[in-house]
């Protein structure tokens, strides 16, 4: 059954290391073959100008999509802080939850009319309302 | 029939209330079956497991059947499956003839449904019974096969492999569980990581992160614009339609639903693979095929029985092996999690009860999503039209209370979602695939110890050669699957060189990777 060539001893002490360091060395191989058949010549055609790099090169909303993970950010993070003020009351991601939709709605708003701002406002404080009700109340669930 | 006895009308209430949910979802563009399931998995935590899969049963076969809306008033697919749904649905619209092409794809969406769900019945308990007897060392090779089929059949092999690889990788941060025989050190983490990730990044958040923030990210970068602005929704007269329609389609309806089917059990690969396929298929092979594309119902046909026959499909490797068919079966695997039950070849054995009410749930989903299709068409079609500002704030409020709640009030598990919403925008940003990486994650551990153990007890890797008959058979597919990835990716450079050769004029390299993630 044993055959030489094959054969393998797994030290327990460092079995958590064993699968990851395979996995390491099958990831460098491959992307040593991406750099090769794929990267090096889309590079070129970049150099040509035929292609654009991605992210970097491309077009971008910079004022929606950085604005858009500043208030996720800002989100995540004052919900726990505003959480830790009344603590199992989920009243953190209410209140927090009911600024969160008002300003993300606005920063997607194209038209600022009047309806649509009224129709903003309300969606804002029903929604976050409707589902803190639902899943802290009904089904107490955990909320910050 | 004891499970008789579960099924109250709460049950079905909530398959009900999933498919109307999913339809909407599916019906909006941009939104997902992945995504509603992602989003209402909240919803379950609380519900027990019967209550919960028949919600999100519903869900997914309601996600997916929605995508026809869009598809056909508006030329856009709802959702990625529903692509072939556009060739025929769109013309068919613009001639005044949506409400007909909406109950052909209802019509069709329901018997592919059905199909898949009684192929789901007979299938998966077979090979669940065969499975049983997989020592390690077959389980390692069936993880392998799956990860080699999702990697033969993304765009490219190497990058289907490779974010296969970095899934896995992902996957083996935290520490080697003592539970699974390891030996409880951490490892791919700095040491001031070691509160947050000792057991690694959780699976929902991961899933709702890459398949929720990262879909808002994408849109907010293109500036959220109301694509569907200005255009009224005209969903035509009424009538027109009629069951004769259907006349000489029964083999179209049943091959494309097979073919949907089948697709949906390859791991990893999602409805637009099937209903591509579904509709080449239908095009090679049809007696007159030269509407198709101009507005004709064999199109419909083919295109919405295989992207429906793919739920019942998807469900089947998950129910018999533990491997998910496709994105949203993914992310029902962590519903299954959260309820403390393994999926695998035990789980049907061991879950007789849970297995029909699933079914249940399945056929029931089919049919409710039939009557509010077919007859509520004109009022869900409206949906389209929710402005994405409204939406995008209360879809992120669920992502973080899905990822909150999972294990009862951890605040990392809310900045998962974030670094894996970034991480996601990322891999679809620099042409990585999302299908790979998720399977890779959710069976990298696995794979671990699988493959540990098994050189553990027989001390040589050549066990994986010569343990079985069926260890061969696993190796012969792997193979196959490798061999077929090859063999496509050179005709498709062929093809690509003559039609470079034959547009003579400035040449332009056809668009970069076209996402073919099966959400």
């Amino acid at each position: 059954m044993e055959s030489g060539l094959f054969s393998v001893s797994i030290d327990f002490e460092t079995s958590h290391l064993f699968f990851p360091t395979i996995i390491h060395w099958i990831l460098g191989g491959l992307f040593a073959l991406i750099l090769i058949t794929k990267v090096a010549p889309f590079m070129v055609a970049v150099k040509r100008g035929e292609r654009t790099l991605p992210i970097i090169g491309e077009s971008r909303d910079n004022f929606r999509f950085f604005g858009t993970f500043a208030l996720i950010a800002a989100y995540f993070y004052l919900m726990a802080v505003v959480g830790d003020l009344f603590p199992y009351t989920g009243y953190g991601f209410l209140f927090v939850s009911i600024a969160f939709v008002l300003l993300m709605s606005l920063l997607y708003l194209h038209e600022w009319t009047k309806k649509a701002l009224v129709i903003v406002v309300i969606n804002a404080v029903v929604a976050p309302t409707l589902a803190w009700f639902v899943l802290a109340k009904l089904f107490t669930i955990t909320l910050p | 029939m004891e499970f008789l006895s579960v099924l109250d009308f709460t049950f079905f209430l909530l398959v009900g209330f999933g498919t109307l949910v999913g339809i909407i979802f599916g019906a909006i563009p941009g939104m997902t079956a992945t995504m509603a399931v992602a989003v209402c998995l909240p919803l379950t935590y609380a519900l027990g497991l019967n209550h919960g899969l028949a919600l999100l049963l519903g869900l997914y076969v309601g996600g997916i059947s929605g995508g026809m809306v869009p598809a056909v008033l508006l030329n856009i697919p709802g959702t990625p499956s529903s692509i072939t749904t556009t060739f025929d649905g769109y013309p068919m619209a613009r001639k005044g003839e949506g409400e007909k092409a909406l109950r052909i794809c209802v019509i069709a969406s329901v018997i592919g449904g059905l199909i898949s769900a009684a192929v789901l019945f007979l299938f998966a308990p077979l090979l669940a019974d065969f499975s049983i007897k997989f020592s390690y060392v077959e389980k390692f090779l069936i993880i392998l096969l799956a990860l080699s089929v999702i990697a033969s059949l993304s765009n490219s092999m190497l990058i289907g492999i490779f974010s296969g690889v970095i899934g896995v990788w992902l996957s083996l941060i935290g520490d080697y569980s003592i539970s699974d025989g390891g030996n409880g050190h951490t490892r791919l983490m700095f040491d001031f990581m070691e509160p947050y990730l000792f057991e690694g990044f959780s699976l929902l958040p991961v899933l709702i992160g890459i398949f929720g923030i990262s879909t808002i990210l994408l849109e907010a970068e293109k500036g959220v614009k109301r694509d569907v602005a200005g255009q009224r929704i005209k969903i035509g007269k009424e009538g027109g339609f009629s069951l004769s329609i259907f006349k000489g389609s029964l083999t179209n309806l049943t091959r494309s639903s097979f073919i949907g089917t089948f697709v949906g059990m390859l791991p990893g690969v999602g409805g637009s693979a099937a209903s591509v396929l579904a509709y080449t298929q239908e095009k090679n092979l049809a007696r007159n095929s030269s509407q198709m594309g101009k507005g004709a119902p064999q199109g419909l046909i083919a295109s919405e029985s295989a992207n429906n026959a793919l739920t019942g499909g998807a469900l089947i490797p998950l129910l018999s092996l533990g491997i998910p068919g496709d994105a949203t079966t993914a992310v029902l695997i962590g519903a299954f999690t959260l309820q403390g039950i393994q999926v695998g070849p035990l789980f049907i054995p061991e879950n007789h009860e849970t297995w029909y009410v699933m079914m249940t749930a399945l056929v029931l989903a089919n049919f409710v999503m039939f009557f509010l299709m077919f007859f509520a068409i004109k009022y869900i079609a409206k949906v389209v039209m929710v402005p994405k500002h409204i939406l995008y704030p209360i879809i992120v409020m669920m992502c973080v209370v899905g990822a909150y709640a999972i294990n009862y009030g951890i605040m990392f598990d809310v900045w998962t979602l974030l670094i894996f919403g970034v991480l996601g925008y990322l891999i679809q940003k620099i042409g990585l695939e999302i299908a790979p990486l998720i399977i890779g994650f959710i069976l990298g551990s696995q794979a671990e110890v699988y493959f540990v153990k098994s050189l553990e007890s027989f001390g040589t890797y050549s066990v994986f050669f010569t343990k079985s008959p069926i260890a061969m058979v696993l190796w012969g597919l792997i193979a196959a699957s490798v061999v077929f990835a090859i063999i496509m990716g050179i005709r498709s450079r062929a093809r690509q060189k003559m039609e470079l050769s034959q547009a003579s004029g400035p040449h332009t390299v056809s668009g970069k990777h076209h996402g073919s993630n099966n959400d």
